[in-house]
């Protein structure tokens, strides 16, 4: 394992994020991983909190293209989060706490996706339904995941 | 301003937030939680205003507004705290100064629109376009956030670093 994460470390890519003194990359690679996680966990947000039950007028399936923005903000993240992890393999491999950021996301991705099907199954297009129950105990759910995932990465920079 | 910051460090709220071990990752956390509060539901009414995802009813999407209020008052408490521990690496840091700047400009575009704007746009239902002048105040309320964003970040790497 530590043979794996040194020569992660040691590529080009480990090399250039952890030591150009260039603006685009450390700084850049990680501001765009925190608007990532805006994006992503925002939109949750906006779907999570609507299925508990705040601004009951906003039609559900008119939420559909947040779907869109969670993408891309996952997306961002994998490639950003990929670049903090090689530029500093060992430490990171070494860290409890980053196995428990991974496991809160996969979790978190998991629910997200049983909450889009609960939603598509359950819901009448252009409908102003009452929320189906399963639907908010997993929004519940799904921001304590979120909020846990970002517990975790903060930490990752004290434990 | 170096008297104010040297005053300020030698309060004890101060030495308390910078000599507990849980205050400041705890605030890092909730500063994160809040920015995600702020980017995901004021940026969901900023893209609505801007002409996007017309299925959504004006009104309904400015019903969610007040969270991303309890996450701007999540995000003025904590980075206060963050303030109040450090002031030095604050007050001498341009990134700092820029982020305050796109503070100011997110707070002037909001009053714009609720004094101009806001009364001919919040009535607008689903699937109606919004006034041009809208989707300016949109657009510039989400770049104004994603430049505090932005500043935020970059607050050890612009200026003199943590």
């Amino acid at each position: 394992m530590t043979d794996f994460t040194i020569w992660l470390e040691s590529s080009a890519l480990g090399v250039w994020t952890r030591e150009s003194p260039s603006i685009w990359a450390y700084p850049t690679v990680l501001t765009l991983h925190t608007v990532g996680l805006g994006v992503l966990v925002g939109a949750n947000c906006v779907i999570d909190f609507r299925l508990l039950g705040f601004a009951p007028r906003l039609p559900i399936p008119s939420l559909a293209p947040l779907y869109r923005f969670m993408w891309a903000g996952f997306v961002v993240n994998a490639i950003t989060g990929a670049m903090l992890f090689v530029s500093n393999a060992t430490t990171k491999a070494r860290q409890p706490i980053f196995y428990v950021k991974l496991l809160l996301i996969a979790v978190a991705l998991l629910v997200t996706a049983v909450i889009r099907r609960t939603l598509a199954r359950e819901l009448s297009p252009g409908g102003i339904d009452p929320t189906p129950a399963p639907a908010r105990r997993l929004a519940a759910l799904s921001l304590a995941l979120w909020t846990g995932a970002i517990a975790a990465g903060r930490l990752m920079a004290y434990l | 301003m170096d008297a104010f910051v040297v005053w300020l460090e030698a309060t004890r709220l101060s030495r308390g937030i910078v000599g507990s071990a849980w205050i400041w990752p705890l605030c890092e956390i909730l500063h994160f939680v809040g920015l995600s509060l702020v980017i995901g539901i004021a940026g969901f009414f900023d893209l609505r205003l801007m002409g996007f995802m017309k299925r959504v009813p004006v009104a309904a999407a400015r019903e969610l507004m007040p969270l991303a209020i309890v996450g701007f008052l999540i995000n003025l408490t904590t980075g206060a705290t963050f303030f109040v521990g450090k002031p030095d690496q604050y007050v001498n840091n341009v990134a700092w100064w820029a982020k305050m700047g796109f503070l100011l400009l997110a707070g002037l575009n909001a009053m714009f629109f609720e004094t101009t704007v806001g009364a001919r746009t919040i009535d607008l239902g689903a699937g109606a376009d919004t006034p041009r002048a809208a989707k300016i105040v949109g657009a510039l309320s989400l770049i104004s956030w994603l430049g505090v964003l932005y500043w935020g970040r970059m607050l050890p790497f612009i200026g003199n670093a943590f």
